[in-house]
């Protein structure tokens, strides 16, 4: 076992047409232990930019403090927000700089760029950054996860098909992984605002 | 078919009847001390109704450190991987035991099955639970069963649960160390009374009156612990035995699914239900909401 | 002077470039303290055994964390030979998480400088980051110099640069790299430069998990002085072998093609033999896979609307206390 899977926790997340989504389980356990089922794992940074972390819990916060102080220091020096395009490589290079005492953390990126067309990213732990049209997944069990998106997803979704088509894939890959699930949370970005959604998710 | 007032034995049964499955019987029969039929065969390779144990030097070794299956993690290293990961609990009361389990089965943090049946019949008066290595657990009782008819079969009244379970627990013995992982509760009514053993691979056999295995057990035995008494009223124990595995399913990430319970009355066992367990989830805080209007 | 009244000298500064080892002590400390319970368990388990009391394996509930994360690597096939009119690369289009396919399209032909591309095998992180690094050194080298012409920048420039950079990390940084391209200087080159690094000039070569089966296109099939047509059909067919005959290679086959004035055609993709797209549009789906609104049960639901531009004030995030 790695230390990846120390704490439990899947996440994924997806583009539609002019908006893209992500999704995160709820749960913070150790190992085989669940202590909560309130855990933050994604988290909005600016409002079309979202950040899933996805690992070591204790990673999972430092790392977001980290990321909350390099975008207001970008903030007040370029007095602009930054574009996801742009903070996926200020993450990717915030990782591989530890290359060689990384943080236990793979995070996806989710947001609309300038243009109003869905960016998603995703980055194993020492920031190799892979960019996908579609969709994108960490955590626990990507396999599970790989398996529901490859075969819900389509092209063009509209916000409310995609906040079901995400929640269904989350839902279904964390009903077979032990150490994820225990609720969940998805987030749709639109050009006009961010809809939050509480999932009823398995209690076991 | 009437198990409880058969013919009185009329063969004299030896102890060995205890030692069936066991290597203790095998080795006395070797030695010519017990030559009747009833003794099993001796271990040979490639034999029906025996193991064949890898060829090496020390195959006990080799069995515990290639094909334990035990729980947790603890097989990471292994290239085989056993299905596990378990909530189980039993407890008497006045009226009988109460017998209740989960049905989730994990291989690593992977969920293969969320359906499994852990409540084995043995015969309309045992019930063995499931928790450890699910091939083990099954296949052991399974020839418990078998036993314990044949006991029947030879004298005329049904075995008693203290006797199936020590035929169970010769066997974990005669296997110790090999890897094999059980950890089951026997229960049954017999002429005694209501009756519950935990017998597990190290050969451990424990009377007892109420007692929980598997990875979930601590979070059990917290309910337990907390609302069991002997004079408890049926359904009152019913609803202890669900809660205490309900709160292990949602504590426990090897356990969880649906909550199957069995009740051991003097006419033998009853299903009383299969419940899932997240809606057992909603239910309880449905209750907890409403206790803190009022 | 009080701790709390001393200036917060770079607090808001930005640390120096070059790799931080700040968690590596964390990290060896997190993994020796899970191996020690881990042998403080097993030593107990033994103990036991020994006393005729075994530790039920049920209760003993092992499984500490008991390796490193793998980091994604690009099982790779990866080739480039010399032709008569430049340089070919080729690669495939795979990356890898231990057995899982981790993208299915990802470029591995990357930019170094106008005049050269490097194609890149072994940990993924590493071979973006150091082909990223360089191109900015050079770019930087290319300004300071004035130089006229992109084919003025040396191939040897970049060999050397990357070359030390990789032996100065003792291959710790694993990127295995074809670097090929054009200079004024030696015209059509093709080097190859290992995570030690060392460095050989080939006149065809290829790397990676894939590489067995692309070399032996090439050793049949190159020839001296080869028209471009016909070069890239060979690195093709190179590709193409790792791509079927490698599991750690997939997906399509990117090509490079770097011509001797300078002008470069990068095709991506050049091939698509995996193409899903019709197998995926073959299939009728059951209209239970449409995703009504309303499927799912939902806790709560808010709108937000989007706070818009707001430059001037930054958030102040109170600082925790409890």
């Amino acid at each position: 076992m790695s230390i990846l899977s120390y704490n439990g926790g899947a996440m994924v997340a997806m583009a539609g047409k002019d908006c893209v989504g992500i999704a995160a389980d709820r749960r913070l356990g150790v190992q085989l232990t669940t202590l909560a089922t309130d855990f933050q794992k994604v988290f909005q940074l600016n409002d079309k930019l979202f950040v899933g972390l996805a690992g070591l819990a204790t990673d999972v916060q430092t790392l977001h403090q980290e990321l909350q102080f390099r975008l207001g220091l970008y903030k007040l020096k370029e007095e602009r927000e930054m574009t996801p395009q742009v903070f996926s490589h200020l993450l990717s290079q915030l990782l591989y700089e530890k290359r060689f005492g990384p943080y236990f953390i793979e995070p996806i990126v989710a947001g609309l760029d300038a243009k109003g067309k869905p960016f998603l990213s995703g980055m194993d732990l020492i920031g190799a950054t892979m960019t996908a049209e579609d969709f994108v997944v960490s955590g626990t069990c990507t396999g599970n996860l790989h398996g529901m998106c490859e075969s819900l997803y389509k092209p063009d979704m509209d916000p409310d098909t995609l906040f079901e088509t995400l929640a269904q894939s989350l839902l279904s890959a964390v009903d077979r992984d032990a150490i994820s699930g225990w609720g969940g949370v998805v987030h749709i970005i639109t050009k006009d605002g961010v809809t939050t959604k509480e999932l009823k998710g398995r209690q076991d | 078919m009437d198990f409880a007032f058969g013919p009185e034995p009329c063969m004299a049964i030896g102890h060995d009847i205890l030692d069936i499955g066991s290597r203790k019987a095998q080795a006395k029969r070797q030695r010519g001390a017990l030559g009747d039929a009833m003794s099993p065969a001796p271990l040979e390779l490639g034999m029906p109704g025996q193991f064949d144990l890898p060829n090496v030097e020390d195959p006990a070794r080799y069995c515990r450190t290639n094909f334990a299956s035990v729980c947790g993690t603890g097989d990471e290293h292994q290239a085989v991987k056993f299905a596990k990961g378990t909530t189980t609990l039993a407890f008497k009361f006045n009226d009988g035991i109460i017998i209740s389990v989960d049905s989730r089965s994990t291989m690593g943090n992977y969920i293969s099955s969320g359906t499994v049946q852990k409540i084995i019949k043995i015969n309309p008066f045992l019930l063995g639970t499931m928790a450890g290595g699910a091939a083990d657990c099954s296949f052991w009782e399974r020839n418990l069963g078998m036993e314990c008819r044949l006991y029947e079969l030879r004298n005329g009244r049904r075995i008693t649960v203290a006797a199936a379970s020590k035929l169970l627990a010769n066997v974990m013995s005669s296997y110790r160390g090999y890897g094999l992982s059980m950890g089951t509760m026997v229960t049954g009514w017999d002429e005694t009374g209501p009756q519950l053993y935990y017998v597990d691979d190290d050969g451990t056999r424990l009377k007892g009156r109420y007692f929980s295995v598997g990875s979930g057990s601590m979070y059990a035995y917290g309910v337990l612990d907390t609302g069991y008494k002997p004079d408890l009223t049926v359904d009152e124990a019913i609803e202890l035995g669900t809660r205490a595995i309900y709160h292990a399913t949602h504590r426990d990430a090897a356990s969880g699914g649906i909550n199957n319970l069995y009740h051991m009355t003097k006419d033998g066992w009853k299903f009383i239900h299969a419940v899932d367990v997240n809606d057992l989830h909603y239910k309880y805080a449905e209750e907890k909401k409403n206790a803190m209007a009022t | 002077m009080s701790e709390f009244t001393r200036p917060m000298e770079g607090a808001t500064e930005i640390p120096p470039a070059g790799f931080n080892f700040e968690n590596v002590s964390r990290n060896a400390r997190l993994m020796e303290a899970w191996t020690n319970a881990k042998e403080q368990a097993e030593a107990m388990r033994k103990h036991h055994a020994q006393h005729g009391m075994d530790v039920a394996p049920m209760m003993a509930g092992g499984g500490y964390p008991n390796h490193m994360p793998l980091a994604k690597k690009t099982g790779t096939t990866i080739a480039g030979i010399v032709f008569k009119g430049g340089v070919v690369l080729g690669a495939d289009t795979r990356a890898t998480n231990g057995d899982e396919v981790a993208e299915k399209n990802c470029r591995k032909i990357h930019y170094v400088a106008d005049n050269m591309y490097c194609c890149g095998a072994g940990t993924a992180a590493d071979t973006d980051q150091t082909t990223a690094l360089v191109a900015s050194q050079l770019e930087l080298l290319r300004m300071d110099l004035h130089l006229p012409h992109a084919t003025s920048l040396r191939m040897k420039t970049a060999v050397t640069r990357i070359s030390r950079l990789l032996f100065r990390y003792q291959g710790h940084v694993s990127a295995a790299l074809i670097l090929g391209g054009v200079d004024k200087a030696e015209g059509a080159q093709l080097y190859s430069i290992h995570p030690h690094g060392s460095s050989m000039r080939f006149a065809y070569t290829a790397m990676g998990s894939g590489s067995l089966a692309a070399i032996s296109v090439l050793e049949s099939a190159w020839e001296p002085d080869m028209e471009e047509a016909d070069a890239v059909t060979l690195v093709q067919r190179a590709i193409t072998a790792g791509i079927f005959n490698d599991l750690g290679s997939g997906s399509n086959c990117d090509i490079c093609v770097i011509k001797n004035d300078g002008a470069v055609d990068y095709q991506r993709p050049s091939l698509t033999p995996n193409n899903t797209a019709p197998f995926r549009a073959a299939i009728t789906r059951s209209s239970r896979m449409d995703m009504k609104p309303g499927t799912t049960p939902i806790l709560d639901s808010k709108f937000v609307p989007h706070k818009g531009a707001t430059l001037a004030d930054v958030t102040v995030t109170e600082m925790e206390v409890s």
